[in-house]
């Protein structure tokens, strides 16, 4: 076996890994020569969108391929360790992995105690009680309050970001000396995603861990890693220490993927710099350079294999030098009237409400109906040609909020008007023509069996925009150019789509009717950062070109920074902030606000997360602020019984909070931190 | 090259296989109605339980009668059972799952709760409910099998329609002010039948031994019908003497069961976009 004389101080050290796996077109080549190490107490960063390897990786290092799978490598060694011969014995005992749904990496018919000492009963051989008392403090380490009562809990009883925690518990169980993190906070809330990073810094530095942590996120990389390797459709471009790779990118793709990204601290910084293109096909892989066709510097010598080259900064391309300095170029604007956000308002909600019940027919019969208020007396307005913003956590009803707005679910109480219309229960054509809906994910939003014409051809001649069938054709064509999309896509079915396509066909179908107001609800937030890019973008023309008003739903607080004029911050059913997005992203704020604002990851700007009590109650305080077991800043027994005034900061600046307003001020900026 | 090795029978094969197969039988049993080498009637008392021979390729029964012929006489029957089961139950049960999907609340409860209460009887007893009380005929037996699926049809279509109304496409739909009918048309149906053709392709073959089964217990076609499960009957008394009697009408069965369950399988190959899916990747 590989001696274990060649140590080399490095925990993992990866040597021209490839991968290929069979497919219909021949051997897709996954990985092509990725190189990358580990030194022990150290974290790696693995960044690129989806579809670049970086899973793969994480597999390939676990002997988790799968027979089919061609995986050569001059070198895969693991403190000294070859682990061709020695993954499945590592694995698990000195290699632990963490893996992004919390939800289906735990057994839901088994405790949570019996899957966290599962690992010691098996590779160290614990003996059972030694090992649950070990799991409990595991636990405890964790930050997971009560862990006695949690170890005999199963795991639909958790959280999502407490389901995390028992995963890395578990994942530590074994005492490894890696740990390899697939997107491990990808499917957490923002704040709770901070939680798990503090958590993975303490324990890096505590254990002398060595990490690799793949993300698409480059802000939780800064976060958290100290070098960081840029995967490209299987190949590495950019390898170095997080600071010189996200603060001084050298290579475009680098370049690229950080000018694309929505920033919150820059609100309403000019537009996005997507990257054009998709990925190239990996069945035949390019031997020059494969970022080429995108590539916004390519020449004609960018055909020649490239290597990785320089010591310490190592990045693929040939002509590095000369573009250095350049920035990656921004989209060009098309020409276009003056945004004409006006006074008026389009939709005007009032004291809108909606509960959802629970339990069945047979309860609802007996008069035993449970529920909660998803919804609770929110009013919004919207102007026209405004884009109002969004954020809160899952779950806090901003779909549902969205929802009743356009009156596709039936709201308990309250009133709504449209154009200073009032808009009834059951709504007339007129408003179902003016009101349209983007959603979020681009594969259940397009039918399956109807090209991307018939899609859009049905909205046209339902809203009797057009009935013949030539002027049908051309309306779908008007659609496809308004959403920047070739007219020969009218023939394609969605599955012949890429992601950022189909959401562009989405937008077409919901401009179809040419409506005035847009909800869009998460509509950019499956896209990877590039195509986002070009969909907030083309979002953002349309409002100009058309005057159209979004609802724009998001949790990722750099979109709404980005696009929208106005936000509101939900929580648990209740707007606790509204005002202009200026306003809203600098004190003062509501705690909640605060929070959230505080736990978003930054480049470049390493921070600590504002103070907050683990997880909120599952059934809110009735009267108080709902904020209130959450929120570490509160004045006494009023936040529990006194429902909080809203105060205004600034002119169309309301904040719903019993702390004066002076001390909700005097708290630090945490975007400018 | 061992048996092991040999390539898995691929989607199409299989459905190329057993559809050909089904159709040879078709049309056997279409000819069977009219044309078979002897009157499958006609009693001849000298050549009783006569062993198969070139004669009688499938022998002969208690009466002489050739089995060959009766079975192809009955073959029509057999088919039209299950397909006919499947179509009834096809025709009630799609609609009414609908319906049920659509119309959440009351009757949502007294579709699904009726549907439950026809569960809860054995299939069998189902089949002798409908059929003890009038006097039997193969038009009762298609209709009593095609009831004890309709359930069936109608808890499938309900729970593909529960999840495709989900999808944000129907969601679309519904925010550009469609009502129920054209929702259902255009964008729950295209994508509802896959599903629903599998399980009628896998339910038919139960329906044939179910209605077999009812005409063994002497409540389907009444004799002289020569329908394979009362041949079965018939010749189970001399099983020792004569087991041709009830081989052939068996065998003949347990192909066509065969036949139905390649197409079936072939289908869901074809039709299911998780295996489908499988097949791309």
């Amino acid at each position: 076996m590989l001696d274990a004389t060649i140590r080399t101080g490095a925990a993992l050290e990866i040597e021209a890994l490839s991968v290929a796996y069979p497919s219909r077109g021949g051997w897709l080549q996954a990985l092509d020569g990725v190189s990358l190490s580990i030194a022990a107490g150290s974290v790696r960063g693995l960044v690129g969108e989806s579809g670049s390897g970086k899973s793969t990786v994480v597999l390939a290092l676990l002997g988790l391929l799968g027979p089919a799978a061609r995986v050569t490598a001059e070198r895969l060694a693991f403190d000294g360790h070859d682990l061709f011969a020695n993954a499945s014995a590592l694995r698990g005992r000195r290699i632990g992995v963490v893996f992004q749904d919390t939800a289906a990496a735990l057994n839901p018919a088994l405790t949570i105690g019996s899957q966290v000492i599962e690992p010691m009963r098996v590779h160290l051989g614990t003996e059972h009680r030694a090992a649950w008392q070990r799991g409990t403090d595991l636990l405890a380490e964790m930050g997971i309050p009560r862990p006695a009562q949690v170890m005999r809990s199963y795991p639909h009883q958790l959280s999502g970001g407490m389901k995390q925690r028992v995963g890395i518990a578990a994942a530590l169980a074994s005492e490894p000396d890696l740990l390899l993190l697939d997107e491990p906070t990808t499917a957490l809330d923002v704040t709770i995603e901070a939680q798990i990073l503090a958590l993975l810094d303490e324990l890096r530095s505590r254990r002398n861990l060595a990490m690799l942590l793949v993300s698409h996120n480059l802000g939780i990389v800064d976060r958290l890693c100290d070098t960081v390797s840029v995967l490209y459709a299987g190949r590495l471009v950019e390898s170095g220490t997080t600071g010189e790779v996200l603060h001084r990118p050298r290579h475009p793709y680098t370049k690229g993927l950080l000018a694309a990204l929505p920033r919150p601290d820059r609100p309403h910084a000019g537009r996005l710099a997507p990257i054009q293109g998709n990925l190239p096909d990996l069945t035949a892989p390019d031997p020059g350079c494969n970022f080429r066709p995108r590539c916004a510097f390519a020449v004609a010598g960018c055909y020649r294999p490239q290597l990785l080259s320089g010591d310490r900064h190592q990045v693929s391309c040939h002509r590095v030098d000369a573009v250095a300095d350049l920035p990656w170029p921004a989209e060009p604007v098309p020409p276009t009237a003056a945004p004409v956000a006006s006074a008026v308002p389009l939709v005007e909600a009032r004291e809108l409400s909606i509960r959802f019940d629970s339990g069945g027919w047979l309860q609802r019969l007996l008069g035993k109906v449970g529920g909660v208020l998803a919804v609770d007396r929110v009013s919004v307005t919207i102007r026209n040609g405004e884009v109002l913003g969004l954020v809160g956590e899952s779950g806090c009803g901003k779909s549902t909020l969205g929802r009743l707005l356009l009156r596709l679910l039936p709201a308990r109480g309250g009133t709504l008007r449209f154009a200073s219309a009032v808009v009834g229960a059951r709504p007339d054509a007129h408003f179902r023509q003016r009101a349209q809906v983007v959603f979020q994910n681009s594969d259940t939003s397009l039918n399956p069996r109807q090209t991307v014409g018939m899609i859009l051809g049905r909205a046209v001649r339902w809203f009797a925009i057009a009935s013949i069938d030539a002027e049908v054709s051309a309306e779908v064509d008007r659609l496809l150019d308004l959403v920047r999309l070739p007219r020969s896509y009218a023939q394609r079915y969605p599955h012949q789509l890429s992601g950022g396509e189909k959401q562009r066909v989405g937008i077409a179908r919901a401009l179809a009717s040419r409506p005035k107001f847009l909800v869009c609800d998460e509509a950019v937030s499956a896209l990877d950062v590039s195509v986002q890019a070009a969909v907030l973008n083309l979002l953002r023309d349309l409002r100009d070109e058309l005057s159209v008003a979004y609802l724009f739903i998001s949790h990722d607080i750099g979109v709404i920074a980005h696009i929208a004029d106005r936000v509101a911050v939900m929580y648990q059913g209740t707007i606790v902030e509204e005002g202009a997005v200026g306003d809203v992203l600098q004190p003062p704020y509501h705690p909640y606000t605060e929070l959230l604002l505080s736990s978003v990851p930054l480049i470049g700007k390493r921070r600590t997360v504002a103070a907050s009590t683990q997880a909120a109650r599952a059934v809110p305080m009735a009267g108080g602020c709902k904020f209130a077991d959450r929120c570490t800043r509160r004045v006494g027994p009023i936040c529990d019984s006194v429902p909080p005034p809203v105060q205004q900061a600034a002119p169309g600046h309301g904040i719903r909070c019993h702390i004066p307003l002076p001390e909700l001020a005097a708290v630090p900026h945490w975007l400018s931190q | 090259m061992t048996l092991l090795t040999l390539p898995r029978l691929s989607a199409p094969s299989a459905l190329v296989l057993g559809g050909a197969l089904l159709l040879l039988i078709g049309l056997a049993a279409v000819v069977g109605i009219w044309f078979t080498p002897y009157d499958p009637a006609a009693f001849a008392v000298r050549e009783r339980l006569q062993p198969p021979s070139a004669l009688h390729p499938f022998g002969t029964d208690e009466f002489g009668r050739d089995v060959l012929s009766r079975v192809l006489a009955g073959a029509h029957l057999s088919l039209a059972t299950g397909f006919g089961a499947m179509a009834i139950s096809l025709a009630v049960g799609v609609p009414l799952g609908l319906i049920a999907a659509f119309h959440r609340g009351v009757t949502e409860e007294v579709i699904m709760r009726s549907v439950d209460l026809l569960i809860a009887l054995p299939p069998v007893l189902l089949g002798l409910l409908v059929l003890a009380v009038t006097p039997p005929s193969l038009w009762k037996t298609i209709a009593a099998v095609g009831l004890v699926y309709v359930p069936i049809m109608v808890r499938l279509t309900r729970a593909v329609a529960l999840g495709l109304l989900e999808e944000d496409f129907v969601q679309a739909a519904r925010a550009r002010g469609e009502g129920a009918p054209t929702i259902l048309w255009h964008e729950i149906l295209p994508n509802a039948w896959p599903p629903i053709i599998v399980e009628c392709g896998l339910r038919v073959t139960f329906a044939i031994l179910l209605g077999s089964a009812l005409s063994f217990l002497g409540l389907g076609p009444q004799p002289p019908a020569s329908e394979w499960g009362l041949m079965i009957a018939e010749g189970r008394d001399f099983l020792r003497q004569a087991p041709w009697v009830c081989l052939a009408p068996g065998l003949s069965l347990c192909v066509l069961l065969v036949c139905v369950n390649l197409v079936g399988e072939g289908l869901r190959e074809r039709l299911d976009p998780q295996l489908r899916g499988r097949s791309h990747a």
